[in-house]
């Protein structure tokens, strides 16, 4: 009778929560549109740091507090957890006024027009390969590309003297072939574990692929842009490269799903040339305890690297919109991107800047390296680096890449997979 | 044989509960207590209750309400219905980091129960040095699981880990413990018996001294043997808390994710992707799937609900039988 008595209470109890959870839709449905503005002159700006750039980053938001009497609150959080996090600040009605993103897709819905306050400081200002990207359905300005990222090689001088390898010239790019002759000429003279290191990143993947001439998307970003033919020359030459020892095979079998960058091998020394990107160079300016250059991306179909990039943005939730987009506009005026990028050796996005060239006090040949890579990469680079569904289908491309490393699959077939996966994260994104 | 019939024990181990052996009497008199005497045992716990209702039970329940719809941001949900599992179930991935979750959990429950159940046997003896070892095999339970596997990555890396570095040394090749899908499960299933058994060997070395010694007494002045008073004296009486390590470690089995994560990262080519990783990838990471995540979570939670009702039930018909 007890028991009955309890498994009753027990049943009509988690009915009860049952019913209270599900008599709504999870969530909520504001668009924060119009959102109430506050009067007071508080800024919050959620960040992730690459290291360098923080102090410039402050340096900024010091000069922009002095001129307009605002206060902002530089929110610095990792990397890892920021779409997370802001993700749960926007459903708890708790977004930033401005944020600084690497993706801007999960978020479209959700940013401000920046067009209605800073239109004339920010439209049409920026490199135009990121337009459509950071282009609304109705003509909205969602955000501003802060900063350009260009993937290339890093090498390792000493190594290549030492072999008596000549460095590559950066005005007149090497071939895939002559790279790996001369990275293998590097390794055997050095007696290093691997000749050639990429990021475990399907965006740098993405490099070899456009160099192969073919990417994820085609020159709208909006379609699948996968050749079956280019990429899966692309795929065999990577998986020859692993199987061989060139590449560290097990680098890319033992990250599993996650990012896994090389920058520790190169640092060891235990390979000349590494495939990462201009972000590396002001790490390794303090860190490396060897001479090392940039070197220019090498040509196989194209020349040319392949972008990335931060952006600024803010939120319809901001109760400082005004103040948030005057803030993008400050942090991202020729005077303060021209700050960044010499403090932190980062590539600007203004067309202006980009065309008036940036001195950099520090590693000036190496950022020129990058810069002249930025002018040979071709603009489909672009399109897909800033497709909405690039993200998904590059995390697809690392899971498919180390399928045929394992041997579980040929390179047409992970191509194909590849190929599938760009056409469901497209539609997924919209 | 005759010895030990004479001297087994009774199934069930303990004191006599208060009250027990009143049922059945038909006088049992229902003491009445005031109202505020009544209540205090409930006022005791409505703050643990609260807390866990409003942070365990409601987020599990409110989790299968979001299996039902679609929500790339957490914020916009779109009514779905059971379309969620159904696209789960024809997923081979799904069904990969089933059949990973099955292995791993069944190895890691079995070797869990074996040798928390020997240490704790050896650690149990008056042996020189006891509160040394209690304590080295407890330590893992302190430390993080990232760190825990962060430090056997670096152990088992194939080129440059300590492992292969004394193999290697010793002439014995260099496995690639990370790099091959099976060595991959079975190093993983390794580090999370490192990291658990201090854990279960508390568990059962408390239920070694919940055993009456005078058992022993009998058992050895009827010249019973040492393995026939684990036999039929320990093992038995032991019965009740092996069912404790069993559930308990089925569901941290079925749970295991951190330390995996940091380990091999799921890989090599999902080899050690387990369930709870799959959820978190649909979650978390690009493109973002709540109502996927959550079918997935309702999945697993189903799973471990229904093991551990079969395996408590086994374990009352055997007690009663």
């Amino acid at each position: 009778m007890r028991s009955a008595r309890i498994s009753l209470t027990v049943t009509v109890t988690a009915a009860a929560i049952t019913l209270l959870a599900s008599s709504c839709a999870p969530g909520s449905s504001s668009d924060g549109g119009d959102t109430k503005q506050a009067d007071d002159k508080k800024l919050t700006y959620l960040y992730f740091t690459d290291g360098p750039d923080e102090q410039a980053t402050r340096d900024l938001i010091d000069e922009f507090e002095k001129k307009t009497g605002a206060k902002v609150n530089l929110q610095i959080v990792p990397f890892d957890n920021l779409e997370q996090r802001l993700q749960a600040r926007l459903s708890g009605n708790n977004a930033p006024d401005v944020a600084r993103l690497t993706d801007i897709t999960p978020f479209r819905t959700d940013l401000l027009d920046l067009n209605k306050f800073q239109k004339g400081a920010l439209n049409g200002k920026f490199l135009k390969g990121a337009d459509s990207y950071i282009t609304g359905k109705s003509g909205e300005l969602l955000a501003v590309p802060s900063d350009l990222t260009m993937n290339g090689p890093l090498i390792n001088v000493d190594q290549f003297k030492k072999a008596g390898v000549p460095l590559p010239d950066p005005k007149q790019p090497w071939t895939w072939d002559d790279m790996v002759k001369d990275a293998k000429k590097v390794q055997a003279a050095n007696k290093t574990q691997n000749a050639i290191a990429m990021d475990v990143s399907g965006h740098r993947f993405s490099t070899m692929l456009s160099q192969y001439g073919t990417d994820f998307f085609d020159k709208t970003g909006k379609k699948p842009g996968l050749d079956t033919g280019k990429a899966t020359a692309a795929v065999k030459r990577f998986a020859e490269l692993n199987a061989s020892g060139t590449m560290p095979k097990d680098l890319w079998l033992q990250a599993g799903t996650k990012y896994k960058a090389a920058n520790e091998i190169f640092l060891a020394q235990q390979t000349p040339v590494y495939l990462s990107g201009n972000w590396q160079v002001s790490a390794f300016a303090k860190d490396a305890k060897f001479t090392w250059a940039a070197a220019p991306n090498p040509c196989q179909k194209t020349c040319g690297g392949f972008p990335g990039g931060k952006f600024m943005a803010s939120f319809k939730q901001s109760k400082h919109q005004k103040l948030a987009a005057e803030f993008i506009a400050f942090m991202n005026s020729k005077a303060s991107q021209e700050k960044l990028a010499k403090d932190a050796n980062f590539l600007p996005t203004r067309k202006d800047l980009i065309s008036s060239g940036v001195k950099y006090p520090k590693r000036d040949a190496d950022m020129q390296t990058f810069l002249d890579d930025v002018k040979r990469t071709p603009q489909t680079a672009y399109a897909s680096a800033y497709s909405p569904a690039f993200g998904a289908t590059a995390d697809a491309s690392v899971k498919e890449l180390a399928k045929v490393l394992a041997g579980d699959s040929s390179p047409k077939e992970a191509v194909e997979a590849i190929r599938a996966e760009a056409q469901k994260a497209l539609k997924d994104a919209q | 044989m005759t010895a030990m019939a004479r001297t087994a024990p009774p199934r069930t181990a303990g004191p006599t509960m208060p009250g027990s052996g009143r049922r059945g009497s038909g006088h049992r008199r229902r003491s009445v207590k005031p109202w505020n005497q009544r209540l205090a045992p409930y006022l005791f716990v409505l703050p643990n209750m609260l807390i866990f209702g409003l942070f365990v039970i409601y987020p599990a329940i409110n989790n299968f309400n979001i299996s039902l719809y679609d929500s790339g941001n957490g914020r916009d949900f779109t009514y779905v219905g059971g379309s969620n599992y159904q696209e789960m179930l024809s997923e081979s991935e799904f069904w990969s980091a089933a059949r990973h979750t099955v292995i791993f959990a069944v190895c890691f429950v079995t070797l869990t129960t074996v040798v928390s159940i020997g240490l704790a046997l050896l650690l149990n003896q008056k042996i020189k040095g006891r509160a040394f070892f209690r304590t080295v095999f407890f330590l893992p339970v302190v430390i993080s699981p990232v760190v825990v596997g962060l430090i056997w990555g670096w152990i088992f890396e194939r080129k440059n880990g300590l492992l292969n570095s004394l193999l290697g040394g010793a002439g014995l090749g260099q496995p690639g413990w990370l790099v091959n899908s099976t060595l991959a499960m079975a190093v993983v299933i390794f580090v999370g018996l490192w990291l658990h058994v201090g854990f279960y060997i508390l568990i059962v070395l408390a239920g070694l001294q919940g055993i009456d010694s005078t058992y022993y007494e009998a058992a050895r002045m009827d010249g019973a043997s040492g393995w026939q008073q684990l036999r039929l004296i320990t093992l038995p009486l032991l019965r009740p808390t092996t069912m404790v390590v069993v559930i308990l470690s089925l569901i941290n089995g079925f749970q295991a994710f951190d330390y995996i994560w940091t380990l091999t990262g799921g890989g090599p080519v999902g080899g050690t992707t387990l369930m709870v990783q799959y959820i978190y990838e649909h979650a978390f990471q690009s493109p973002v799937q709540y109502g996927a995540a959550a079918a997935a979570a309702v999945v697993l939670f189903c799973a471990v609900f229904a093991l551990t009702v079969i395996n408590y039930l086994y374990n009352q018909r055997k007690e009663s039988a």
